[in-house]
């Protein structure tokens, strides 16, 4: 039908451009994959070292034993990872006492009661609290909030303890909380609101009776991510709690129950995780020796660990964004 | 309110205390953090400058002398009397209400250790005002010609000084050839394809450039005299920076002032290095310092004198260099004590010691920046990249669209991921199975690359994302391939939010400690690095080693000067990341 | 930056009046049937996931000619002008059945590179949309892409009186486009398209975004183009298709093409009730 005399060239590409074209997208998707080989290569890592590991120790041995010395020097090599785990869920529990309520407080205020003007203060000023140096963090855990503790309230406190490091890891994780709490509250539609205060609901009715529970699913998975962030915090426990994997005093019975004092526990120094993987690296680094296989075991638990909280956060959050 | 009898008729009263007493407990909890972070930097900056020996009359003297005179200037930027009352308000009535406090603390509680009532008042009242008159001070005028002309001195000096630490390790002969054989002619031939009309040399200089490069490498061999240290950077730095001014001026102000402002600084720099070298100080470091710090003024210095405005802003430099010489002078002269402070010149170009007094953070230092450097070239190329491909080359539906919901999800979980676990990929993959050495400089920055990867790929997603898609659809309609789309609208317009998020990842890997001690960096080295395999440690790595030590000059002086310092390094950081983002905000 | 915005708008409007609407004066030089065919649709059919966009459309759109597509909104005319360009390849869920061709060759053979066709093939969207770029570089974006580098200067002075924008502009080259008022942008945007001198320019609701009296210049524009260029233009406003095209074709709900004639016949005297209706107001 068309009568057009010359047509248009429309298939010509000379073969530089095309090849450019190519080599760039190749170049951006070589990028692209290096974050899932960074992945592969972190378990693949993780699990080559830690199945020597576990040929050696048996894995049953490895999740009961009570005791943790990898030090060949000092008698038998024990790698009970029992210890380990109440260190860290001591300092997990301890710092989420302080982060999850501070937090969800922070993010209500923000997102209901402050001004703009000052939330456009406090959001940035939070998130200092997260880009401080952890090793900073530590130092202030041991030559400052320790020596308070112990002047004032804990005379018994010895100089290396699991509280003044929570009390740390609880300050650095409070923006995590607020800043995904908060996105959540904001995300609660105002007809929801406006509901409530028809009803003749005050503010604080509104706050707590409404939009927390609308938002509670956000609120959730921060908590999972904070404790997630607890549980591989490494440089605060470091420096201020100090390298004995210990298992706690079971006292007396009271009312012929067992007990274990908390404040034996907290007070006292003790070792998590990752303290135990820093302390094998601290030392010498010989590939193939036991503890060096068995940083790699710990490591996999961590890794498996936050995995899986992360995943379990993503699933929860992605809930209430698909509740609006 | 129509009736009279209200008790009977009204709507009776709903109780607010709970609602209140919320209200306040949220905001209570909202400071906290901020408060207990806010009472340790003070208690840190104290034992850094030993503030807690400083006599109320040398605080007195350097109020009288530093801060007086620059709280007048901002005041005088801003121009309002009411803001001037206001602060003038804030010294006086601070000054009673917290030495007030202070004392009635001391007398009826306890005693605050180490710390007196005017230490106090500087921190709550000095330095806040301080930064906020800072703050509304830029807005004016003059107050902006002077903060610029600081912050020029000073960006300028400590990129001097970053390139200068660099060549510690790297080899600047290799750089030498590589600028003459590659660098050089590239961009004399780009230069030459701009001016003249259907030219196809632009097109020529990238591959004129690697090829001389490359060229350098092999040549690094076989040629065995090279010219001075000093030369090397003439010809390298401190020439090309002044052409670079030179061209600046010249395009703006004329060929007097363009030949000025390129001439002057360089003239200063050779002078400065050439005499500097025949008096033992590092002559070729100086020049670098000079050539860069003189040309970003003059450069500056030139557009501030044409426009014509805040002139008066100019005068800030002096005061602030006048101030503190005073200062010393009348405290010299007084015969006042003077707080003997741990971070001081020498503990930043010093060795680590066993004795507190003689310890220093130098070498440290200088493995921060080289590690720094790397992570910054290897990040910002991995992340833009991939956030790149993630953002603008892939589709919804189809292979490539499942790619991209498994990559996204997986750079979601590696941003998860404990950074000490990324030490062990460090050490398993890069110092162990790739042999590049255990904690050497090249084995930590690739870890520290790959643990701020996830940040760094998301917040330029977050850039890119931003960039309206109109752009795009205008761009793609002219017939423009999607490489040339993303070169020349989308990348330009993301590129202010890749940066600000680039420099806050970087602040996040300066910190990191975890991750080297799994790759056995050193706790302490005794001398700089001096190439990418021998030993290194960092900043923080430092902190950690000190922090170990009982002595209480370590803990409450020489931890606590190694501290103020990476905090301070942070600050600067962070700070340049939300200028940039502020004068890209209002730019568009 | 408003403040510029203003005061350019203002230089600017006094140098024109609104123009009269002497259809049959302006459409003199071009009421002879033009000769030769741009674009052609071939049964073409276009689906956004199960949903149908075009249905079965059939129509030669003549070369150097303005052809108008009006019709109610969602009735498919704005997809029928991407399909030209292939600017529906953009969105994943489309799919097209049937032929476009231009100069002969069916636009979605598999050769055919889209990229090169719209390099034939210039586009105008409904908000204008310059790039964060100065004027000069706006204008020669087409240019810079296309390898173009010898008399780039000139060809942006060219293209710029061709968008009748030179005279407002050409001490300014170097400043934002985006400091432009609303129908200077929208100008700069069709300089930028005629810049690297395609063939058809596509123009999408182009007047829609702006104010009568730059819109009204738009439309004085717009016929001068069609001196040198095929023109196509999607439009909401009728009385625009009656002043300025020579064809119009009428879209109606689910992209069936219902009538496609000459402009004047189209609303003089339309053989389709639902034509007549639609144009009239009765429906849509």
């Amino acid at each position: 039908m068309t009568d057009s005399t010359e047509s248009p060239d429309l298939t010509r590409r000379n073969g530089f451009t095309r090849i450019k074209e190519g080599t760039y997208g190749g170049l951006f998707a070589v990028c692209a994959i290096v974050t899932l080989l960074t992945t592969v290569a972190i378990f693949a890592t993780l699990l080559y070292d830690a199945v020597v590991f576990f040929s050696e120790v048996p894995v049953v041995e490895f999740l009961t034993s009570t005791e943790w010395s990898p030090n060949p020097a000092g008698g038998g090599q024990t790698f009970g990872i029992v210890p380990l785990l109440i260190g860290t869920v001591t300092v997990t529990v301890m710092a989420a006492f302080i982060a999850l309520p501070i937090g969800t407080l922070t993010a209500i205020y923000l997102s209901e009661y402050a001004t703009p003007n000052a939330r456009s203060i406090l959001k940035p000023l939070l998130e200092i609290l997260a880009g401080i140096p952890t090793v900073v963090y530590g130092y202030f855990a041991l030559v400052y909030v320790t020596p308070a503790l112990k002047a004032t309230l804990f005379p018994e406190m010895s100089t290396f303890n699991a509280l003044s490091a929570s009390l740390m890891i609880g300050i650095m994780t409070i923006p995590m909380v607020s800043s995904i709490s908060e996105d959540a509250m904001s995300a609660v539609p105002d007809s929801l609101r406006q509901a409530g205060y028809g009803l003749g609901a005050t503010k604080f009715e509104v706050s707590t009776g409404i939009v927390v529970p609308a938002s509670i699913s956000g609120i959730a998975s921060s908590y999972i991510l904070a404790v997630s962030r607890a549980v591989g915090e490494t440089m605060i426990v470091v420096v201020a709690m100090g390298a004995q994997a210990r298992m706690p005093a079971v006292r007396e019975a009271v009312f012929g129950i067992p007990y274990v004092n908390p404040a034996d526990v907290l007070l006292d120094s003790g070792m998590t995780i990752t303290v135990a993987m820093v302390q094998i690296a601290g030392g010498d680094l010989v590939g193939g020796t036991l503890p060096y296989d068995s940083m790699f075991a710990l490591g996999l638990a961590l890794f498996v660990v936050t995995l899986v909280m992360n995943v379990l956060s993503d699933i929860i959050a992605e809930r209430y964004r698909e509740e609006y | 309110m129509a009736t009279d009898t209200p008790s009977e008729a009204g709507f009776g009263e709903v109780s607010r205390v709970r609602g209140i007493v919320f209200e306040y407990l949220s905001l209570g909890a909202s400071v906290a953090g901020l408060l207990a972070l806010g009472i340790l930097l003070v208690y840190v900056a104290v034992d850094a400058f030993d503030l807690a020996n400083a006599s109320p009359e040398w605080l007195l003297t350097y109020f009288l002398t530093l801060v007086v005179p620059y709280l007048g200037f901002c005041l005088y930027s801003v121009g309002d009397p009411t803001v001037t009352r206001r602060a003038v308000a804030a010294l006086g009535g601070g000054l009673v209400a917290v030495a007030g406090l202070f004392v009635g603390i001391e007398t009826f509680v306890s005693p605050i250790p180490r710390l007196n009532w005017p230490v106090a008042y500087l921190f709550v009242v000095v330095i806040p005002l301080t930064a906020y008159l800072t703050y509304v001070g830029n807005q004016g005028r003059v107050g902006a010609v002077g903060l610029g002309l600081i912050g020029r001195a000073v960006g300028g000096a400590a990129v001097g000084l970053a390139v200068g630490t660099l060549f510690l390790v790297f080899d600047q002969f290799v750089w030498f050839l590589a600028y003459t054989f590659g660098v050089f002619p590239a961009v004399a031939l780009y230069v030459y394809a701009r001016r003249s009309p259907s030219s196809r040399a632009a097109t020529a200089a990238p591959v004129v450039g690697v090829v001389g490069i490359l060229l350098a490498v092999f040549a690094r061999e076989t040629i065995s005299t090279y010219p001075s240290d000093l030369l090397i950077f003439l010809w390298t730095i401190a020439i090309p920076v002044a052409v670079v001014g030179e061209r600046l001026v010249t395009a703006r102000g004329g060929r007097t002032a363009g030949l000025l402002a390129g001439g002057v600084p360089l003239a200063l720099a050779v002078a400065g290095g050439f005499l500097a070298g025949t008096v033992g100080l590092p002559g070729p470091d100086i020049l670098v310092v000079v050539a860069l710090v003189g040309t970003a003024v003059a450069v500056y210095l030139q557009r501030v004198i044409e426009d014509g405005e805040g002139l008066a802003g100019l005068a800030l430099p002096v005061l602030l260099v006048a101030g503190p010489l005073v200062g010393a002078l009348v405290v010299g002269a007084w015969g006042v004590p003077a707080p003997d402070p741990w971070l001081d010149v020498g503990f930043l170009t010093e060795a680590p010691s066993r004795n507190a007094v003689e310890a220093g953070l130098y070498p440290a230092i200088v493995g921060s920046v080289i590690i720094i450097a790397i992570v910054a070239v290897l990040s910002f190329a991995l992340g833009v990249g991939t956030a790149v491909f993630l953002e603008e080359y892939t589709a919804e539906t189809g292979l490539v669209g499942t790619l991209t919901r498994i990559l996204q999800i997986n750079i979601a979980n590696l941003a998860a991921i404990p950074s000490v676990v990324y030490g062990l990929l460090g050490l398993g993959l890069f110092a162990n199975l790739l042999g590049l050495g255990f904690g050497t400089a090249l084995t930590v920055s690739l870890t520290l690359s790959l643990l701020i990867l996830p940040i760094t790929i998301v917040s330029a997603q977050e850039a890119i994302r931003s960039v309206p898609d109109e752009f795009r659809r205008g761009s793609d309609a002219m017939g423009a391939t999607r490489w040339q789309t993303t070169k020349n609208v989308v990348l330009p317009e993301a590129m202010p939010g890749i940066l600000t998020g680039t420099i806050l990842a970087l602040g996040r890997a300066i910190g990191e400690t975890a991750p080297l001690i799994m790759v056995g960096a050193a706790t302490t080295v005794f001398s700089a690095p001096n190439s990418l395999f021998s030993k290194f440690s960092a900043m923080p790595m430092q902190i950690y080693a000190w922090a170990d030590f009982p002595q209480p000059e370590f803990r409450y002086g020489v931890v606590a000067a190694g501290v103020m310092t990476l905090l301070v390094v942070l600050i600067g950081m962070n700070g340049t990341a939300i200028l940039l983002r502020n004068r890209a905000e209002r730019g568009s | 930056m408003s403040n510029t915005e203003t005061e350019t708008k203002t230089e600017s409007d006094g140098s024109d009046s609104l123009i009269t609407t002497d259809v049959q004066a302006e459409q003199n030089d071009r009421s002879a049937p033009s000769t030769r065919t741009a674009v052609a649709a071939r049964n073409l059919n276009v689906y956004y996931g199960d949903e149908q966009a075009i249905k079965d459309v059939t129509m030669d759109i003549p070369e150097k000619r303005v052809t108008a597509l009006i019709g109610p909104s969602g009735c498919g005319k704005s997809t029928f002008l991407r399909t030209i360009n292939r600017m529906n390849d953009m969105i994943d869920i489309c799919r097209v059945e049937g032929d476009v061709e231009f100069g002969g060759k069916n636009v979605y053979d598999p050769d055919v590179d889209p990229v090169a066709l719209r390099r034939k093939i210039g586009m105008v969207f409904q908000k204008p949309n310059p790039f964060p770029k100065s004027i000069r570089d706006n204008v020669a974006y087409g240019l810079k892409i296309q390898g173009f580098d010898s008399d780039v200067d000139a060809r942006v002075e060219e293209s710029l009186k061709g968008a009748a924008l030179y005279e407002e502009v050409k001490d300014q080259l170097d400043s934002s486009g985006l400091e432009l008022s609303g129908g200077q942008q929208q100008r700069l945007c069709i300089a930028r398209a005629i810049a690297p001198d395609p063939e058809v320019i596509l123009m999408d609701e182009p007047t829609s975004a702006l104010d009568p009296v730059a819109a009204s210049k738009i439309e004085d524009l717009i016929d001068d183009l069609a001196e040198e260029y095929t023109v196509i233009i999607v439009t909401h406003n009728m009385q625009q298709a009656a002043r300025i095209s020579d064809r119009t074709a009428v879209f109606l709900t689910g992209g069936e093409l219902v009538e496609y004639d000459d402009t004047a016949k189209i609303f003089e005297d339309p053989e389709e009730q639902r034509v007549e209706d639609y144009i009239t107001g009765k429906f849509g």
